[in-house]
């Protein structure tokens, strides 16, 4: 019987498979039907699950107590996302962004000393999981939106300056990729928000205050803040998009490199 | 049992020869009627576009017989007088269905890989069908060509992008808006290639039109041809606040559109792509525009190159397109018992006392 380590890292190498294939489906122009890549990420989103399951059971609780388990719960929320997604045909070229992005989580993932089998976080009851459980949906809904943003970029960009290989390119109107970025970030706004609220009835049950100076919450109270802004401001960052595009493109960036150096030093999620 | 295929195509005859062997629609069940009647044929189905005139016939001789049989049956019953040189050509068996499989597939047509032929294709076939004239051979080849048709258009990329340099721009606007119903559409200088391409984007749904000419009357007439509104020359900047696709075509010298008065124009608009197809010479809209964010510029040599560079591709595709005609019409062929090869002729006429 394989581990829940073998099956996610055989669901990576199909990512990595994915990401090969998406390079490939870009230097053509995106003419080619998609139809492999929405197989490779499928099968790939079987053996995740089966990962998922598998970790679940054996700690009989939602896999999320470490860094390995969060980071595998962000990408099978961007992966299960994008199979939904992806089941419109106009859409699906979504994979070829996404594709890399779940295979450099799940390779961060892998690296060993991330799966820390130390004490748990607090993470025993309901209401503490749904905590994480809203906080990690929501990175996976900005993360789709980051893809989502970068498909939108690459369109744009070539209907201002290769204008034969966007009108050939089996992409859907950047009118609705704006459309799709916007509701996935809006999506992730109110898991978020959610998320923190739970998090914070929470401390108040647990420990007899709201916030406190816990680097996490600072940094999911910044994070909060950012996505806010960037919503508020959705309309009034020019005409095309692009430059909202950016902003989700960096948000999310600046989530992944700040999530993982701000679990460490943090009481609370990494006891 | 054979299959006869026997007509003219704008490969082999010019308009002036293909006109006269045209067929209204209602003459097609009567024709197939009497072509019956005479004991040609067993089953028959008539094609008649602008650009061919195709009999498609089981024949109750022989393919040679019924190939000489046919054309004469086809020029006496059009009444077609005076010499032909090589306009009428036969194709019979395994040619014939490869034949068949390539007009459906649009292989075979002025604008290769075009998809009207298959309508016209289908409902030729459909009136035959309904009139009794068709049967085992003939239901086989047309459910065949139609199913291959099917397979080459989402296996093969003949029938993407299109070769006109409106239905381009119309492309090109399908990859900005989410979907064109309730776009408004704006043409300056009302010529020919604007008038088209403005059909074009109606055609697909755009919500309005206004027109704007330096003759009014001229920007009057278009935009009542194409049930838009007339907007007087110095007066389009007043409804630019609405407009989502411009298309400006007019004689200026230079730019009616440039940076500053768009950037502008563009305060006036609440945040929106906008669409400039510029398809004037000299060009009417600065080249400028186009860095400006959700502004999307396309000249007239723009356009011309993508459908140039589409019809490469739709060249380029022939090959692939025809290897899978060959393994389809091999494959009804045998089914249906025709000989495994077939003949492909130019009927002349036959010399005099023969």
């Amino acid at each position: 019987m394989l581990t829940d380590r073998s099956w996610f890292t055989i669901a990576v190498a199909l990512y990595g498979i994915s990401a090969v294939y998406s390079v490939l489906l870009w230097r053509r122009g995106f003419r080619e039907d998609n139809r492999v890549l929405y197989a490779l990420l499928s099968g790939g989103a079987v053996l995740h699950t089966c990962a998922m399951f598998q970790r679940g059971f054996a700690l009989d609780r939602c896999p999320i107590n470490n860094l390995f388990e969060a980071s595998m719960f962000i990408a099978w929320t961007i992966v299960a996302a994008y199979l939904v997604i992806g089941a419109f045909r106009r859409l699906r070229f979504l994979g070829a962004f996404a594709s890399p992005l779940l295979a450099a989580i799940g390779v961060f993932a892998l690296f060993p000393m991330l799966d820390h089998r130390g004490p748990k976080p607090e993470f025993s009851h309901a209401w503490e999981s749904l905590h994480a459980a809203s906080v990690l949906l929501s990175y996976g809904a900005f993360g789709l939106s980051a893809v989502a943003a970068l498909m939108y970029l690459s369109q744009e960009h070539d209907l201002r300056f290769h204008r034969a290989r966007a009108v050939l390119a089996l992409m859907p109107p950047i009118q609705r990729l704006e459309k799709v970025i916007s509701g996935l970030l809006a999506a992730g706004f109110v898991l978020l928000t959610a998320g923190l609220v739970i998090g914070a009835w929470w401390l108040k049950q647990a420990k007899g205050y709201f916030v406190s100076d816990d680097p996490k919450i600072v940094w999911s109270g910044l994070v909060w803040v950012a996505y806010g802004v960037l919503l508020a401001l959705r309309g009034k960052l020019g005409a095309g998009g692009r430059r909202f595009a950016w902003g989700v493109v960096g948000a999310f960036v600046f989530v992944l490199l700040t999530f993982w150096g701000t679990n460490l030093p943090s009481p609370i999620h990494h006891p | 049992m054979s299959l006869v295929v026997l007509g003219l195509s704008h490969r082999s005859a010019a308009v002036d020869v293909r006109e006269r062997f045209a067929y209204a629609e209602a003459q097609v069940a009567p024709t197939l009627a009497k072509l019956r009647d005479s004991g040609l044929a067993r089953e028959a189905v008539l094609l008649s576009t602008c650009n061919r005139v195709e009999l498609y016939v089981a024949p109750v001789r022989s393919v040679r017989e019924a190939a000489a049989e046919l054309r004469e049956f086809l020029v006496a019953d059009r009444a077609v007088s005076g010499p032909l040189g090589g306009e009428l050509y036969v194709h019979t068996d395994q040619t014939g269905v490869e034949h068949l499989f390539k007009v459906a597939c649009g292989l075979d047509s002025l604008v290769l890989g075009e998809t009207e032929i298959l309508g016209q294709l289908k409902q030729a076939y459909d009136l035959a069908l309904a009139a009794g004239h068709t049967g085992r051979v003939l239901n086989k080849a047309f459910q065949g060509a139609f199913h291959v048709a099917k397979k080459i258009r989402s296996e093969t990329q003949i029938q993407r992008g299109n070769t006109s340099v409106a239905s381009v721009a119309v492309d090109l606007a399908d990859k900005i808006f989410d979907g064109l119903s309730g776009r408004d559409v704006m043409v300056i200088g009302a010529g020919d290639t604007s008038e088209k391409t403005a059909r074009a984007l109606l055609g697909r749904g755009a919500r309005s039109l206004f027109v704007s000419n330096r003759s009014y009357d001229r920007a009057a007439a278009l935009a009542a041809e194409l049930g838009g509104q007339a907007v007087h020359f110095d007066g389009w900047e007043s409804e630019f606040a609405r407009i989502d696709i411009v298309v400006s075509s007019t004689s200026a010298p230079h730019h009616v559109l440039d940076r500053p008065k768009l950037e502008r124009l563009l305060k006036l608009r609440a945040p929106r792509p906008l669409l400039l197809i510029d398809i004037a010479v000299p060009r009417d809209i600065d080249p400028e525009v186009r860095f400006l964010d959700g502004v999307y510029l396309a000249n007239v040599d723009d356009l011309q190159g993508i459908a140039d560079e589409h019809l490469r591709n739709r060249r380029d595709e022939v090959v692939r397109c025809e290897a899978i005609i060959r393994e389809k019409a091999r494959g009804l062929v045998a089914g249906l018992g025709f000989p495994a090869d077939g003949m492909r002729a130019m009927l002349l006429d036959r010399p005099r006392g023969a």
